[in-house]
C-alpha cells in the first residue's frame, strides 16, 4: 500500500492522549488489522549545568520535513508489510511530560508493525528538519541536538 | 539573479535574521563565505545546505529564484 499525498505530521503544541485514543479508536473497523505498534515521545526534564528542562519549543522547515517524511513513509511501506502508518509532530511549547512525537504502525502481524514503528522512529529523529530548544525553569535555554 | 536564503533553529538565533534575499551569488561556497562574512558567529557553527529542500554534499550552483537553506544538527522527536 502506498500513499502519494504529502501529509502534513505537525500539530501546535502536545499530543494528547485524546488525540491518541481516537486515533486508535479509528482503527477498529480495520478488520484485517492484527497489531499495532505505537510509539511516543515524551519530554523529559533533563537537567543540565544545575538547570532543569520545563520544555521544548519546536520550530521546523515544515515543507521540507513534510516532503522528506513522504519520502521516508514510501520507503517503509515499500519494506514493510503494513496496514496503516500514521506519524504526527509537536510544534511550539511542549511541557515535560507531555507528547511531542506519535508514531503509529499497524498490520496484519505484529513484526511488520513493531520492526517499521522503529525504523520510523530513528528515521525521524535523524532526517527530518526539526529543532527543539530547551527552556529551563529558570528561563534560560540551549538548542537541543539529537544523540 | 535572485537566491533565497533560510536560516533555522540557532542559526537563526545567533545571526537574528531567518530570511535573506540575495543578488549576483553563484554557488552555495561563495553564498556562505559572504553570509560569514555578514554574521561571523556562523563561522562557528555545524550546519548542512539544502538546495530548493534537497541536502547537497559539494559545492553546488545556484539559479534565480532558488531556495537555500542552512541546517543546524536536526534535534526532532
Amino acid at each position: 500500500m502506498t500513499e502519494k499525498k504529502i501529509k502534513n505530521i505537525f500539530i501546535a503544541g502536545p499530543v494528547t492522549a485524546d488525540f491518541i485514543g481516537k486515533s486508535i479508536q479509528n482503527h477498529s473497523s480495520k478488520k484485517d488489522i492484527g497489531g499495532h505498534s505505537i510509539f511516543l515521545g515524551q519530554i523529559r526534564a533533563d537537567k543540565i549545568d544545575g538547570k532543569e528542562v520545563a520544555a521544548i519549543e519546536y520550530t521546523c522547515y515544515e515543507e521540507m520535513a513534510n516532503e522528506k517524511m513522504h519520502e521516508i513513509r514510501e520507503a517503509i511501506f515499500a519494506k514493510y508489510n503494513l496496514t496503516c502508518m500514521h506519524v504526527y509532530h509537536s510544534l511550539g511549547k511542549v511541557a515535560t511530560g507531555e507528547i511531542s512525537l506519535f508514531v503509529f504502525t499497524s498490520s496484519k502481524h505484529r513484526k511488520a508493525a513493531i520492526n517499521a514503528c522503529e525504523e520510523l522512529v530513528e528515521n525521524i529523529k535523524s532526517s527530518l528538519p526539526i529543532w527543539g530548544k530547551e527552556l529551563f525553569t529558570n528561563e534560560t535555554y540551549q538548542w537541543k541536538e539529537n544523540k | 539573479m535572485k537566491v533565497h536564503i533560510m536560516l533555522f533553529g540557532q542559526l537563526a538565533d545567533i545571526t537574528g535574521v531567518d530570511k535573506i534575499t540575495v543578488e549576483n551569488t553563484l554557488d552555495t561556497d561563495s553564498m556562505v563565505k559572504s553570509l560569514q562574512n555578514t554574521y561571523p558567529s556562523l563561522t562557528q557553527s555545524t550546519f548542512v545546505i539544502a538546495v530548493d529542500k534537497k541536502i547537497i554534499s559539494a559545492n553546488t550552483l545556484l539559479t534565480d529564484q532558488c531556495t537555500v537553506a542552512l541546517l543546524p544538527p536536526f534535534s526532532g522527536g
